[in-house]
């Protein structure tokens, strides 16, 4: 009996020891919804179990005592909950969904991007390439999108009722000094930049961060490529160059080097050019781009450009007796700028260094008269900033920079010349703060300071972003923006000060399952901006329309302005299978007074209304992507002289129609990879009037048009390159 | 001469000794969880498949839990999440487990580095990464894809995977891209050779490929 009793009592006191308890529970989101698939687990060891499609979890473990419960879900913060092992009723655990791009608020006001990184964005930087009628070159393309003024006998950004000259364009943090080729008489010149160049870009169209300075409407912020990702040549041929690249990459870094040589004499022996050319504009140039990583975080850029072009072209003259003039031109513009980035301590900090160098020269002939230009700007920046918080509330960014520029200026008029020197600097401090998931607020303050002026300012900068809904929501931004008169005014006059505009900008977007809708109002005053008197005593003001007069008269900072309208964009890759496409409305409604004007007045690269469709649909069946882009301008204020000074600027030109196709196919040529493309510009051959102008006496107007009417354009693109892989939407 | 060759012999023997005791012994819990674990990989239980997939995922990560020394639990957690990579709802979500296949996949190279079938995975990670927007994203991935089958192929001639991947993807670039069957098929081929002689190196060791390609090959020749 005795032994029995032992092991009967053996076996009442071994048996909780081996014996399951059951854990039974739901996990949910905060709103209750169940979470399938989520893990629970008891901390440091094998027992656990996965929710089922209810959220609920069952498992058994051998735990008796007390034990802690850890759950965890993709997406969420995990959870830790003490239990007492078999006194633990059935639990429910919610989890919070931790931030990501979908629940979490971004700053929008203002900013338009094409980033890959990012997920929530509008557009990709392939879209700069695949647009019709973009022409492959940036700028054209941020002309499609709203906000934008296209102004076809200019080059730049007219952006929301300002001129090209308030509008900077930055690579990697530096400020570009001559982003296009030389500007012509009535003639759009090209950007300088290929698009490839770029990973990301975000075009502002107004109350951008205070990290950027000296450009009254917008910044165009371009982001080159880190390290490159193939090896061998390409070769590519259209009608109007011929370019080679050689790239090499290795584990830490890589190099890309282009040459090419232009020649516009088969363009234009087949598409009808308007304008006289004598002597067909030809170019040459190169790049060389070098990328290296000398630590894990570590990124060194440099690149550096030059090119040549010459060119001649017989342009209208309102004053002499033939009607004409002449203008020979040759440029020639270096550019090179380096970068550096670095993180440290799991990237809380944040390292940004930059130095460049430009210069760039015309030797410009109007007839015999000597009209040389030159321009350099050596500049340096630093931004350093921080990481704060790890959570969503009270996490943000603090940011603090400084850059510094020296840029010289010359200008030759007729034998006389001028020439300037002015040291630029600014310092700027910006944070960014998360006060909750759908609540983020950035504050900048940018202290200027232009040696040419003897002048500072302080500008201060502000953006509000909220979250309406799960998909949507509203963002607000404010600033003051200065900006360094055309230095040209600054040869004569050393008294003057900055220019300002003060923006204020309610935007609100939806990005709902490849379907966006976004829509922006503004209001920006203009204020300082400098006038221009020419008139002798007693004279009424003259105005002189001719757009490439230099400025002799007396200045002031007594001109003023307004512009306000609203701009809509609305983007679908959802509803029709496979295709693409974007509609673009903007209004604007402004009046300035400046420069010479008479009275406060539309200025003339004005269009009310601007609305632009985009499409592109990739045909699997002939591997070929088709694009078509319909734009249309209303007319715009021209200058007639026959009109009293009360009805300045009164007169409107047509509107602008254009409507233009792309395509582009790939296939392979001996193993190799081969791309052609072919675009139509104005494909209805619309007779576009731009503006007009009078001769002097007033009697005879004459439209500007574009370059040419309907136009085409061939290339190809060959890549001897074994491991090139390419996309047929690059193009 | 002989006491010199038995002294060399002692010595090997010594020197050997540590390391096969460095050998984590088979832990029979181990082992256990495994078989449970890779037997739930291989039978669905019929409920949704990402349920089933995470389930699996969860399983695994609870083995790493304990076991720390081990790469294969991250490895198969890893697995798991990048076939969920594949079927996410939508490319956030899709992001978001590769994500944690990511997270996984660092855990164990850091036990095991210079591992083959672990560069295996950070391929398939590339290509489930370049799937999800293929128009924006292959110029990024693509090389990663490249770069982690070459360093499996450089680490292990032997191991059938990195073909598996190679000959898949290829099968699925259009010839234009230098893909299509013409490049696809001897790779696929290469892979199955591979695949029949391949011994994996311990009982819980990766030996996945040929269900996978066995469909792929019918549309060669």
């Amino acid at each position: 009996m005795k032994p029995f009793l032992l092991v009967l009592l053996l076996l009442l006191t071994v048996r909780p020891l081996w014996s399951q308890s059951m854990l039974t529970g739901r996990v949910t989101d905060e709103r209750g919804q169940p979470l399938p698939g989520a893990n629970v687990l008891i901390r440091g060891t094998y027992d656990g179990g996965s929710t089922d499609t209810t959220g609920a979890f069952r498992f058994s473990t051998s735990r008796t005592d007390t034990a802690t419960l850890f759950v965890s879900y993709v997406g969420y913060e995990p959870a830790t909950r003490p239990i007492t092992i078999g006194q633990t009723p059935a639990l429910t655990i919610r989890l919070h969904e931790l931030a990501n791009e979908l629940n979490t608020v971004v700053i929008t006001a203002g900013a338009f991007e094409a980033s890959d990184a990012k997920r929530m964005t509008m557009l990709k930087p392939i879209d700069i390439v695949t647009t019709a009628g973009a022409g492959a070159d940036i700028t054209a393309a941020m002309n499609l999108l709203p906000g934008t003024q296209r102004v076809g006998e200019q080059e730049g950004l007219f952006v929301r009722g300002g001129s090209n000259a308030e509008a900077k364009v930055v690579i990697d943090g530096m400020i570009v000094q001559n982003p296009y080729f030389s500007a012509l008489p009535d003639v759009q010149s090209r950007g300088r930049f290929q698009p490839f160049m770029f990973r990301g870009t975000s075009f502002s169209t107004g109350g951008y961060s205070a990290q950027y300075g000296q450009a009254l409407s917008s910044v165009l912020l371009l982001n080159t490529t880190d390290l490159g990702s193939s090896n061998g040549l390409t070769v590519s041929l259209n009608l109007a160059s011929a370019g080679l690249t050689y790239d090499h990459t290795s584990a830490r870094s890589s190099v890309s080097a282009t040459a090419y040589y232009g020649n516009l004499k088969p363009l234009f022996a087949l598409v009808p050019q308007t304008v006289d050319w004598f002597r067909v504009p030809t170019y040459g140039g190169s790049s060389l781009t070098y990328r290296l990583k000398p630590t894990k975080n570590g990124l060194l850029k440099l690149y550096g450009m030059y090119s040549d072009s010459q060119l001649g072209m017989n342009v209208r003259d309102m004053a002499s007796e033939t009607g004409r003039m002449a203008l020979r031109q040759h440029n020639r513009n270096l550019f090179v700028t380096s970068t550096y980035t670095d993180q440290w301590a799991d990237g809380r900090w944040t390292l940004n260094a930059g130095l460049s160098y430009s210069r760039d020269t015309d030797q410009t002939r109007f007839d015999s008269l000597d009209f040389d230009r030159s321009s350099e700007r050596l500049q340096g920046r630093l931004v350093l900033s921080r990481q704060l918080g790890t959570g969503t509330n009270g996490a943000g960014t603090l940011l603090a920079g400084l850059e510094a520029h020296s840029i010289g200026l010359g200008n030759t008029v007729s034998g006389r010349s001028y020439r300037l020197r002015d040291n630029y600097g600014a310092v700027f401090v910006e944070s960014q703060l998360y006060l909750s998931r759908h609540l983020a607020v950035q504050t900048g303050l940018r202290a200027e300071y232009a040696s040419s002026l003897h002048r500072a300012n302080l500008a201060p900068r502000l953006s509000v972003a909220y979250k309406t809904g799960r998909y949507s929501q509203i963002a607000l931004a404010a600033g003051q923006f200065y900006q360094t008169p055309d230095h040209r005014y600054l040869y004569r006059n050393t008294s003057l000060t900055f220019e300002r505009a003060d923006h204020l900008i309610l935007n609100y977007q939806r990005i709902y399952n490849k379907r966006t809708f976004r829509i922006e109002t503004f209001y920006k005053n203009y204020a300082q901006l400098v006038r221009e008197f020419t008139a002798q005593p007693g004279q009424p003001e003259p105005f002189d329309a001719n757009p490439y007069r230099f400025p002799y008269g007396q200045t002031t900072n007594s001109g003023s302005g307004y512009a306000r309208g609203f701009d809509v964009f609305w983007r679908d890759q959802q509803s029709v299978n496979g295709l693409d496409y974007w509609i673009t409305y903007s209004y604007v409604d402004t009046k300035r007074l400046f420069q010479q004007y008479i009275t406060t007045a539309t200025p003339t690269f004005i269009a009310n209304h601007t609305v632009s469709v985009i499409t592109k649909r990739y045909f699997e069946p002939i591997k070929t992507n088709l694009g078509l882009t319909y734009t249309v301008s209303s007319g715009r204020p021209y200058y007639n002289p026959n009109r009293p000074a009360s009805q300045f600027l009164t007169d409107r030109t047509p509107g602008v129609h254009n409507v233009s196709f792309s395509a582009s196919h790939i296939t392979s040529l001996k193993g190799n990879l081969l791309v052609l493309y072919a675009t139509v510009d104005n494909l209805l051959n619309t007779q576009n009037v731009f503006t007009y102008r009078y001769t002097a006496d007033g009697q005879t107007r004459y439209a500007v048009g574009p370059q040419s009417y309907r136009s085409f354009f061939v290339g190809a693109m060959l890549m001897l390159n074994k491991r090139a892989t390419f996309d047929p939407s690059s193009l | 001469m002989k006491t010199l060759l038995t002294s060399l012999v002692a010595m090997l023997l010594s020197a050997g000794m540590p390391a096969l005791a460095q050998q984590p012994a088979e832990n029979p819990q181990y082992a256990q969880a495994m078989t449970d674990a890779l037997t739930t990989m291989n039978n669905r239980r019929g409920q949704p498949a990402t349920t089933d997939l995470l389930a699996s995922a969860n399983q695994f990560e609870r083995i790493a839990g304990v076991e720390t020394g081990q790469w294969l639990p991250r490895y198969y957690a890893a697995l798991n999440y990048i076939y969920l990579g594949f079927m996410g709802a939508d490319a956030a979500s899709k992001d978001r487990y590769l994500d944690q296949a990511d997270l996984n996949l660092k855990a164990a190279s850091a036990l095991a580095p210079n591992n083959d079938e672990l560069a295996v995975l950070k391929a398939y990670v590339a290509q489930a990464r370049m799937v999800v927007d293929p128009m924006s994203r292959w110029q990024q991935y693509g090389p990663l894809f490249q770069a982690g089958i070459q360093q499996a192929k450089t680490l292990n001639p032997a191991n059938p995977r990195p073909y598996v991947l190679e000959g898949s993807s290829l099968l699925y670039t259009p010839a234009q891209f230098g893909g299509g069957t013409d490049k696809a098929c001897p790779v696929l081929k290469q892979a199955m050779e591979k695949l029949a002689t391949f011994k994996p190196a311990s009982t819980f060791a990766p030996a996945w490929g040929k269900q996978q390609i066995e469909p792929m090959l019918t549309k060669c020749n």
